[in-house]
């Protein structure tokens, strides 16, 4: 018996739009900040799932829905930082990816934002989808020094080490996808 | 390097919109940007509305280009793509009928880029033949993915046939992906663009390809063509020109002097016989002497003496002799 293998999509919710009302007082804030605001706490992770089955159903019809409907879940939501984990199946997980970049709305809540749904990394535990989260977060907070133009960023960074560099932040999502990627379509 | 080389912009572009949307587009990890100005008609005065530098600040390491796209319909007018060419930094072309698409691909020459609008159904197959021509002369297709992503369902049916058919005629070589986004929701990070292309056939390195290596050759042939002598040689640093001392200037000036007086004297030399006169003459002396079957020794420097003709010798001092050769 072979094991059932998942993907974990490490996801971001990103707000590009410019807020109509407060168009003076964001001037204020540097941009990796307002990208990164925190999510209205009414999103949940039931309304999450069920807006990415809707999507997948709208783009690859009964046949999407019922292939990731068993395994598709919610790992982890964090509304704080607008990040979330889920899980499907490695068969199937680019249909939830592509139902994810065609998402614009933040799902599940009335009158809402309009948002990008950014996959950040794909990975095969859900350990390393964590770490990720974690090591980004550090490197959102820096950037977000850094644009303000703060000196104070230079401890942080002593402690954290430099930033890394942008390419690499990219495309992180091939990483340690390859083979087995290799293995399935080849 | 990633590029998004479709940025749509008009004169009623709001500035503080269109700096959200490079700023969103540089924190994604896209560093050259190019701005999209949209023409369905060429004005009778060309001139590039699009400001340079920009009137707000751009992300650090961000380059901003000005494209011009210019939709055709109708190839026997004129619409001077020369022109166009000159006054904007990428140069594109929508075709809005066959008969654009197919001049587009074969005749037209000044444009870099084919883009066509995906949302429609277009009343022609994408040919392998015109296409590939169109690429194999360096142009390349543009696919503009939020289209699909901010379109409708038919708008996005339509998008998806289109492309599947142009990635069909063209094994997936020669392709452009950009945005197109008409506002900051429509542009997705490039490993959203991949994994998107990458559902609809398009394999994930020729998709890299579209938003790295094909546009960077888009962007750097149009420097070229901007920036070299007729496309092929470019001077990258020529050097710093060296300031000159007035004793020094004094003795270039000199040098100069002398270097006319020799120019003069190779003048009077060329006045001489040519040395292809002489190697012909030499070798109808040989024929000749092969003909009355002698053996002839002729010197170099001599002019073909022919036996027993009197012939004439030309002197290093311009003087013609006359002389007869008595083959001693």
């Amino acid at each position: 018996m072979v094991r059932v293998k998942h993907r974990y999509l490490l996801v971001n919710i990103l707000y590009p739009e410019l807020l109509k009302a407060g168009r003076e007082s964001s001037a204020k804030l540097p941009d990796a900040v307002t990208f990164h605001q925190p999510t209205t706490s009414g999103l949940n992770s039931r309304g999450l799932e069920k807006a990415i089955k809707h999507g997948v159903e709208e783009l690859f019809g009964d046949y999407g829905y019922g292939a990731i409907r068993g395994s598709l879940q919610v790992k982890y939501l964090s509304t704080a930082t607008s990040t979330f984990i889920i899980k499907v199946a490695r068969d199937h997980y680019r249909m939830v990816w592509t139902a994810l970049s065609f998402m614009t709305k933040v799902p599940g809540v009335h009158d809402a934002k309009p948002c990008v749904f950014r996959v950040i990394r794909v990975s095969g535990t859900i350990r390393e989808s964590q770490e990720e989260a974690i090591r980004r977060a550090r490197e959102q907070i820096l950037a977000a020094q850094r644009e303000q133009g703060e000196k104070s960023d230079l401890t942080l960074a002593g402690i954290f080490g430099p930033p890394g560099t942008k390419k690499d932040d990219v495309m992180m999502v091939d990483k340690g996808d390859g083979e087995e990627e290799g293995s399935n379509e080849g | 390097m990633l590029y998004d080389l479709n940025i749509p912009w008009t004169c009623s572009t709001d500035p503080l919109e269109l700096q959200r949307t490079i700023s969103f587009l540089s924190s994604l990890g896209y560093d050259t940007i190019a701005l999209n100005h949209i023409m369905s008609t060429v004005p009778s005065q060309i001139v590039n509305p699009i400001p340079s530098p920009l009137p707000f600040t751009i992300p650090p390491n961000t380059t901003i280009l000005r494209r011009c796209t210019l939709q055709i319909e109708d190839p026997s007018l004129n619409y001077r793509l020369p022109a166009l060419a000159a006054a904007y930094d990428v140069l594109a072309l929508r075709p809005k009928n066959e008969k654009g698409y197919d001049a587009a691909c074969v005749s037209l020459l000044e444009h870099s880029i084919i883009s066509l609008d995906l949302t429609q159904r277009f009343p022609f197959y994408f040919r392998p033949k015109k296409l590939m021509a169109a690429i194999n002369r360096g142009c390349k297709i543009e696919l503009c993915y939020s289209q699909a992503v901010m379109g409708d369902a038919a708008e996005r049916r339509h998008f998806i046939s289109n492309t599947l058919e142009i990635m069909r005629a063209t094994k997936g070589r020669g392709l452009l992906i950009s945005s197109e986004a008409t506002s900051v929701l429509g542009v997705r990070a490039p490993a959203d663009v991949v994994n998107l292309f990458s559902v609809w056939g398009l394999s994930r390195d020729r998709g890299m390809e579209g938003i790295s290596i094909n546009a960077r050759g888009v962007v750097v042939n149009e420097g070229l063509k901007r920036s070299s002598y007729r496309g092929v040689v470019d001077v990258i640093y020529g050097g710093e020109p060296r300031a000159l001392e007035p004793a020094e200037s004094n003795k270039k000036k000199a040098i100069e002097g002398q270097k006319k007086r020799k120019a003069d004297d190779t003048g009077e030399i060329t006045s001489q016989p040519s040395k292809r006169a002489q190697k012909k003459a030499k070798h109808a002396a040989k024929q000749a002497g092969i003909g009355n079957g002698m053996s002839q020794k002729t010197t170099p420097g001599d002019s073909t003496p022919v036996e027993g003709i009197p012939s004439l010798v030309v002197t290093k001092d311009n003087t013609l002799i006359p002389t007869i050769n008595t083959n001693g």
